[in-house]
């Protein structure tokens, strides 16, 4: 531990303040925020907690993510942010979120965005000298940290204790006078950290550890409800909370129509539409369900998935909400008192520190220019494209994984890959909803789009060969289905009895007519289809009735055949009840799933169903490996 | 071809349009991309063939109902421009009397005002209590960013967009400080984010005046206010301000 008078402390930071950009804490009224610094003056290492937490320099709350061109075909530009920044004054507990954060965004398909922001950075952090009232950060055991930082501070009045983390943090201090600090003074250090971690404890009675167990016992408690019908479901707990990142992604085009970019902001799963898909189903539509999920994203689900207690004692969420139902402690506390024993995992807030460890090369978010090289009505609303990528390879596909395609300034959208993998050229099937499939929808032979993927995980084709196969498709699920009987039919030998149901509201909706055809006039296959109603004046040659209504019109073996199920969410319940009366074990139930997505690799947060992501532990799941989760079929 | 866009204004004070003049260079901008065939803060010409009408204040007699309507004709596409327009504005409140007593009490003797086209006044209406709205711009004023977004939106075939979550979103992006710590009432939790929560950025509490979110929770904002003291009274006042269309929303909902 070095030793630095307060006065060359100060002037220090003003020498940092010469050369780059500086963010230190600042009063701002009664309060404090992190903001850039104009003078050392500034610097307030008295704080006791700052409005929102140093996430926003790393997932700013606007950040530019790409430029557009839109004078040209197809022009987008990435983009970069080369600023240096030092940010003086992070508490520890602050730090654990941001070496959370790191893991998080850098763990598995990095993001080149954060990466280069946070890689710019240079943390100086500050021991805490004042507690916020409602923070509880001893409890956490997040008071103290011995890494994830350049510098630790220590503000000893006259005089400034420095830990000294990396050599980015020594090569700042190059030229300044320290000393070694005697043993007195880290034994004042020591206290001053001890003191901090005891004011912040506000009695939790169930400690990290035990989160995971408590809330699993506690998903169906009547506290969630009771709780949840004083939310306002204003999203402040989200966004104030320094381990809370989703994201939403716009486009947006200025005044000159020449020139657009894609903006990523702050979102919150609090927000009623966070989970709205552009037909306008909400999947998480009950307050209750949205509280609910933010408590169990931090204590069940981050833990399993990346291994830390996604809260870091700050208090934020509860100073900051109105209603004052946002504080884990007293949350955890009242669920402790309806649950008698509770299990232990080891896991806590602290995680490793992996940013210097992590190099990031690949862009994440900047789409593969690619083109369209034939485009097919199929209904009023539904359109086939075939697409070609512009670098002449193949998509490298599954069946059953999806790409994101995307217009500048139009912005992007999930769309499962319809045809199977062979070829150059890939398809896909896309209705008409929102913005982008809108503008798609005007699109021609030649035009350029942007796609990113394959995503997720498709159909395990290892697995399904040889089996006997019951595709059920309703609506628009017969869409991603498309890409595995497109493959079934075309290595019919490697596969059992197949057999196919297809229902649609309305003979108008049904897709890909010709295709059907020929399914109906082959031998080797059974296939069957049926609409809800046919309107007079229309054409029908197959049955009237829910697609639930086929199942008993085919002959097949429940109990040695796989079914693979897409459509609407409303279908599922009800051709999974009808498929295990018959006696089909669930291990055989093959289901793709729909949600909202935004970045394609489970960091935007809103295709989550309970812990797990739809966007890369599917689309394609086992029924029997999400059956539990309560979110999966509503 | 470029759009061509006309401004009209009806029951307001023309200061939502005044927001639009006063975008400054990016006027030369918008003029750029659309053709302005009438708007009267800025030119003295006027055209009736248009594709995109914006219509700026509430409906308030017969004679602007029947001009709307051939507006909405005239037009491809209708924007409803300002709190006026959309909400009915702030002399919706007056909903609250029977209109003859209000006339009364403004115009003294009605019978001078009587047969007199231009004080023949209904309650107050919405323009799409009137005929159909393709976009709304909130506000009061509006925001002119928001306008040009939309706008934008409008001629590129994109659903214009709006925010549907609470004020309290932008103001913690802001790192406002919140506006009930310092005990005063804010419609931010129920109202409709979009203005970059501008008063309560300067430390004044939120009015409504971009309307509320499609879905406020209510009930625990009444509660939130019980809590902090704040009778109903003191609620609905502030609440009938820019949304005495709501009131009136609940009250026949509840009848």
């Amino acid at each position: 531990m070095k030793i630095m008078l307060k006065e060359e402390f100060l002037s220090f930071v003003d020498g940092l303040i010469e050369s780059m950009d500086v963010e230190g804490v600042k009063a701002k009224d009664k309060k404090f925020v992190f903001d850039r610094l104009g003078s050392s003056e500034e610097l307030r290492l008295d704080y006791d907690t700052t409005i929102l937490p140093p996430k926003k320099y790393f997932l700013p709350q606007y950040e530019t993510i790409m430029k557009f061109d839109l004078s040209k075909q197809f022009s987008v530009k990435k983009e970069e942010d080369h600023e240096k920044r030092v940010i003086i004054g992070v508490h520890p507990y602050d730090i654990v979120a941001i070496k959370q954060m790191d893991k998080y965004f850098l763990d598995t398909h990095p993001d080149d965005l954060y990466f280069q922001k946070r890689k710019n950075t240079v943390i100086i952090g500050s021991n805490i000298l004042n507690v916020s009232e409602k923070a509880f950060f001893g409890d956490m055991e997040t008071g103290y940290v011995d890494s994830g930082y350049d510098l630790m501070i220590t503000d000893l009045g006259d005089r400034v204790a420095i830990e000294i983390g990396t050599e980015a943090g020594r090569d700042l201090l190059r030229g300044y006078s320290l000393r070694e600090a005697s043993t007195g003074e880290i034994e004042e250090v020591k206290r001053i950290i001890n003191d901090a971690s005891e004011k912040a404890k506000r009695g939790l009675r169930v400690k990290p550890q035990k989160w995971h167990d408590l809330l699993e016992k506690s998903y169906n408690s009547e506290i969630w409800k009771k709780q949840a019908e004083k939310c306002l479901s204003c999203g402040t707990c989200t966004l104030v909370c320094p381990t809370c990142f989703c994201y939403d992604v716009t486009d947006e085009i200025d005044l000159t129509l020449k020139e657009g970019k894609r903006i990523r902001t702050w979102d919150g799963c609090l927000l009623r539409n966070f989970t709205e898909v552009a037909s306008g189903e909400i999947f998480r539509e009950k307050t209750e369900d949205r509280y609910r999920h933010r408590f169990n994203r931090k204590g069940r689900y981050l833990p399993t998935l990346l291994g830390f207690v996604a809260c870091v004692g700050c208090g934020r969420c509860s100073s900051q909400c109105i209603p004052d139902i946002a504080d884990p402690v007293n949350l955890m506390n009242m669920l402790a008192e309806e649950v008698s024993h509770l299990e232990e995992k080891s896991v806590s807030p602290h995680t490793e520190t992996i940013i210097q460890s992590t190099e990031v090369e690949k862009p994440l978010y900047v789409p593969m220019p690619a083109t369209i090289k034939n485009v097919k009505k199929l209904t009023k609303t539904e359109k086939l494209f075939e697409i070609e990528l512009d670098n002449g390879r193949s998509l490298g596909h599954m069946p059953g994984q999806f790409v994101e395609i995307s217009i500048p300034g139009y912005g992007e959208a999930p769309i499962s890959v319809s045809s199977s993998p062979d070829g150059k050229r890939f398809q896909l099937i896309v209705r008409k909803m929102g913005d982008l499939t809108s503008k798609l929808h005007t699109m021609k032979e030649g035009d350029k789009v942007g796609i990113r993927g394959p995503f997720g995980n498709g159909f395990d084709l290892e697995a399904l060969r040889g089996k006997n196969l019951i595709f059920i498709a309703g609506g628009l699920g017969l869409a991603p289905m498309r890409s595995l009987i497109s493959y079934v039919l075309k290595n019919r030998m490697d596969f059992g009895e197949v057999t196919i149901l297809y229902g649609c509201k309305e003979p108008c909706e049904v897709l890909l007519k010709e295709e059907i055809e020929e399914w109906e006039k082959r031998e080797d296959i059974q296939f069957l289809k049926s609409v809800d109603r046919c309107p007079e004046n229309e054409k029908w040659s197959g049955e009237i009735g829910v697609i639930t209504s086929l199942i008993p019109k085919v002959k097949f073996d429940p109990k040695n055949t796989t079914a693979i199920i897409v459509g609407p969410p409303v279908m599922y319940k009800f051709v999974i009840d009808d498929l295990k009366n018959l006696g089909m074990p669930e291990e055989n139930i093959i289901v793709s799933l729909e949600r909202r997505m935004k970045c394609g690799v489970g960091k935007c947060g809103h295709c989550q169903i309970n812990g797990i992501y739809v966007c890369k532990d599917g689309p394609v799941f086992n029924y029997k490996d999400i059956k539990d989760l309560p979110e999966a079929f509503t | 071809m470029k759009t061509k866009v006309a401004f009209f204004d009806f029951g307001g004070c023309e200061g939502c349009q005044l927001q639009i003049a006063n975008l400054e260079e990016d006027v030369l901008r918008l003029i750029d991309i659309v053709k302005i065939v009438s708007f009267r803060e800025i030119m003295k010409e006027h055209s009736d063939d248009y594709d995109i009408a914006v219509i700026e204040g509430s409906i308030m007699r017969p004679m602007d109902e029947e001009r709307l309507k051939k507006i909405r004709k005239n037009a491809k596409i209708l924007i409803a421009l300002g709190a006026c327009a959309c909400l009915g504005g702030v002399q919706r409140m007056i909903n609250q009397w029977p209109v003859e007593e209000s006339k009364e009490i403004v115009y003294g003797n009605s019978e001078k005002i009587k047969d007199n086209p231009y004080f023949d006044n209904f309650h107050t209406k919405a323009v799409d209590e009137v005929v159909k709205v393709d976009a709304y711009v909130p506000g009061c004023p509006i925001d002119r960013n928001e306008f040009v977004r939309i706008l934008i939106a409008i001629i590129q075939g994109k659903k214009p967009p709006l925010p549907d979550y609470p004020l309290c979103v932008e103001c913690k992006k802001k790192e406002n400080i919140c506006l009930f710590e310092e005990g005063k009432l804010c419609l931010g939790p129920i109202t409709r984010a979009g203005c970059n929560a501008i008063c309560p950025s300067y430390g004044s509490e939120c009015e409504g005046c971009r309307g509320f979110i499609s879905h406020p929770e209510e009930r625990a904002y009444k509660e939130v206010l019980e809590n902090y003291s704040i009778s109903v009274e003191e609620l609905l006042h502030k609440k009938s301000i820019f949304n005495y269309r709501y009131i009136e929303k609940k009250r026949d909902k509840n009848e």
